[in-house]
């Protein structure tokens, strides 16, 4: 099977108001998906309801073929998700946390510490994972989140907007991560609003405005469609020509 | 179970910091360091109190009173009779002493003639607390004996063929307590405040551990969800009633821990007062009635308190779902609070079957009424109404948690939010 994540005529109201607007779309095995929009536009709402976090007001989302309604427990095993602006257990030192989190997924202790070896590895934060996470700075927080993410090698991570509020370079280190992670076969569905970052790391975006998708397709091919340099400019002509 | 462990591992973890240990032990010392300082001053205050004596009559019937004064628990100092009033009075107060009493010229003139006669007593006040009420209290007692003593001697004079005591308390009093079907021969006032004394810290350590774990639960949910670990947490491949229980457990052994500080606080605190003297009498008169908690007391008020603290526990878990950040959880917890407090001001001053049937009924419906309940009625035997207490409260917080893991299991944990006092 190659469709990792098949989402159609997906819907979420918050009483009167309508945040999700019947999107669809699917993501083949791996894959970088990127949703691109707007503060507001519904991205963290659909990342939320394929994390199983929110559910549907209308609409089918299937991972691995599996229907997320009928299936819940063992999607949760499939995926990670990281969300946006989240923190850690402060008074957890950073190796307890990534230990903390593997072992709600590993099935023992060996695959417990696999998960571990890889977090640490991969988190880069090095001696530093000896300390508390309340002394960690915003950077360090946001490499150790998503070591954890991955660490569990999940079919599919989902990413909420990965570097926000980073500087120049942990952002840089963090599209490092994801790019290698998607170059050893994890699939990966992020949420941005920083076009440069899309188009350096997905194979395919969605554009997503006021609850709709208006556009998907690869970067280049949209740059293409719309005759525009670069996804800013396609993303404002597509939003423009659609609504 | 494997995954429960890790849960409850980290739910401790989180909950047992420095901000929470600190000052439950602080509170812990502070409680025997004042019983300490609280226990030396009571024994002083009941060792002989000083007092200047000034006899200015030269019979012998003052002279047997001033010799009363000082066999009662007065250290007596006898100052000469040609010393001024004023003169006195700065003797009693540089000495330290508690009072100065003067003993009139014709006093045995004028009990003799007979009439009533005067001594004057002037009571030096250095403070206003207990103990130095206790302190001026052992004077009235000392001029009552030596009036009683004087009353005797008149009364021989008077009337030789009679027995004074007679005249003067011709009925007698034999006190006698019944607690149930149990009787004791012992003045109730005694047992009364013995049992207070001994039992009073109950209700304020079980107030103490509901506030404190509903507090905490509530806090933890609120953290979580500020800090966003929740949304990993609840996308993790485990059960949501795990997360619940886990974090139940983990809120109630921290109180049950922190009760426990606070209780071996508590009792350093009241022997410290009492200084662990005891009446033997008192002692066996509470054996014979068995106002003592026999190990199935133990029992039900443990299971009585634990089922309570869930109960508390569930409720505070919902109310923290409501909670955006844990600047909220104060206002939020607010209405459990003041569930909590209604049945432990009514227990700690009234006696509940005392109260209306409407007031009654009102307060036997909060769950929170039985765990206060449950202490004197397992003094006075009545354990069946213990265990309704029980099980109301276990039907309680069922209803309670199974609403918790139903908000838990759904999206509601993401979308309930009540924040007070903040516009966005």
């Amino acid at each position: 099977m190659n469709t990792v994540l098949n989402v159609k005529s997906l819907e979420k109201s918050y009483g009167n108001f309508q945040a999700v607007k019947g999107i669809s779309f699917e993501i083949s095995k791996g894959e970088i998906f990127a949703l691109i929009g707007p503060n507001g536009a519904g991205k963290s709402t659909t990342l939320k309801m394929i994390a199983t976090l929110l559910t549907p007001t209308k609409g089918n989302i299937e991972v691995f073929g599996l229907d997320l309604k009928s299936s819940l427990d063992r999607i949760r095993g499939l995926i990670s998700y990281l969300p946006e602006d989240s923190g850690a257990y402060k008074n957890l030192k950073g190796s307890e946390y990534l230990r903390f989190m593997a072992g709600l997924y590993a099935k023992d202790v060996r695959e417990e510490n696999l998960y571990v070896e890889k977090g640490i590895e991969l988190s880069g934060l090095g001696d530093r994972l000896q300390e508390k996470a309340a002394t960690y700075s915003k950077g360090m927080v946001r490499k150790l989140l998503l070591a954890r993410t991955v660490m569990t090698n999940p079919k599919l991570a989902i990413l909420d907007e990965p570097t926000s509020g980073l500087d120049v370079v942990n952002a840089l280190e963090i599209r490092k991560i994801i790019k290698n992670l998607a170059k050893e076969g994890m699939t990966v569905l992020l949420s941005s609003h920083n076009m440069l970052e899309i188009e350096y790391l997905s194979d395919r975006v969605g554009f997503i405005d006021n609850g709709k998708i208006h556009e998907i397709g690869t970067p280049a091919e949209l740059k293409r469609k719309y005759k525009k340099e670069n996804l800013e400019e396609v993303f404002i002509a597509a939003v423009k020509e659609t609504k | 179970m494997r995954k429960f462990y890790i849960l409850l591992k980290k739910e401790i973890r989180e909950l047992l910091t420095l901000q929470i240990i600190a000052p439950l032990v602080l509170t812990a010392v502070l409680f025997i360091a004042i019983g300490g300082i609280l226990g030396k001053e009571q024994k002083k205050a009941q060792a002989p109190q000083e007092v200047l004596l000034q006899n200015l009559d030269k019979g012998a019937l003052s002279q047997t009173a001033a010799n009363i004064l000082d066999s009662a628990n007065l250290k007596t100092e006898t100052i000469d009779p040609s010393v001024s009033l004023d003169n006195a009075l700065n003797q009693a107060r540089e000495g330290n002493k508690i009072a100065l009493l003067v003993i009139p010229a014709d006093f045995e003139n004028k009990l003799l003639a007979p009439d009533q006669k005067s001594i004057e007593v002037y009571t030096i006040i250095r403070g206003f607390s207990i103990t130095s009420g206790q302190k001026y209290n052992a004077v009235v007692s000392a001029v009552e004996l030596m009036n009683r003593g004087i009353s005797n001697i008149l009364l021989a004079k008077n009337l030789p063929t009679v027995n004074p005591d007679l005249i003067k308390s011709p009925v007698r009093v034999n006190d006698f307590l019944v607690v149930g079907g149990k009787k004791a021969n012992i003045n109730p006032a005694l047992v009364m405040g013995f049992v207070t004394q001994q039992t009073m810290f109950i209700p304020i350590i079980l107030f103490f551990v509901i506030v404190f774990a509903s507090q905490m639960i509530a806090t933890a949910i609120a953290t979580e969800k500020e800090n966003k670990t929740l949304e990993t947490l609840l996308t993790t491949p485990v059960d949501r009633r795990l997360i619940v229980i886990s974090k139940m457990t983990a809120a109630g052994i921290v109180a049950l821990l922190a009760s426990l500080i606070y209780l071996y606080g508590f009792r350093s605190y009241m022997q410290g007062i009492t200084g662990g003297q005891v009446i033997s009498a008192v002692v066996e008169a509470i054996k014979a009635l068995g106002l003592t908690f026999t190990p199935l007391g133990y029992v039900l008020l443990g299971i009585s308190l634990f089922v309570g603290i869930l109960a508390a526990l569930s409720i505070a878990l919902i109310l923290g779902a409501f909670a955006e950040d844990i600047k909220s959880v104060a206002g939020l917890t607010a209405p459990l609070m003041v569930l909590v407090a209604i049945p432990y001001f009514l227990t700690l001053f009234l006696d509940v079957n005392s109260l209306s049937p409407i007031l009654r009924y009102i307060t036997y419906a909060i769950p929170f009424s039985h765990i206060f309940l449950a202490a004197p009625n397992i003094f006075l035997g009545n354990y069946l109404a213990v265990v309704w207490g029980i099980l109301y409260q276990l039907v309680f917080f069922l209803v309670f948690a199974m609403l918790a893991a139903k908000i838990f299991s759904t999206d509601l944990i993401m979308t309930l939010k009540l924040n007070f006092g903040k516009k966005k």
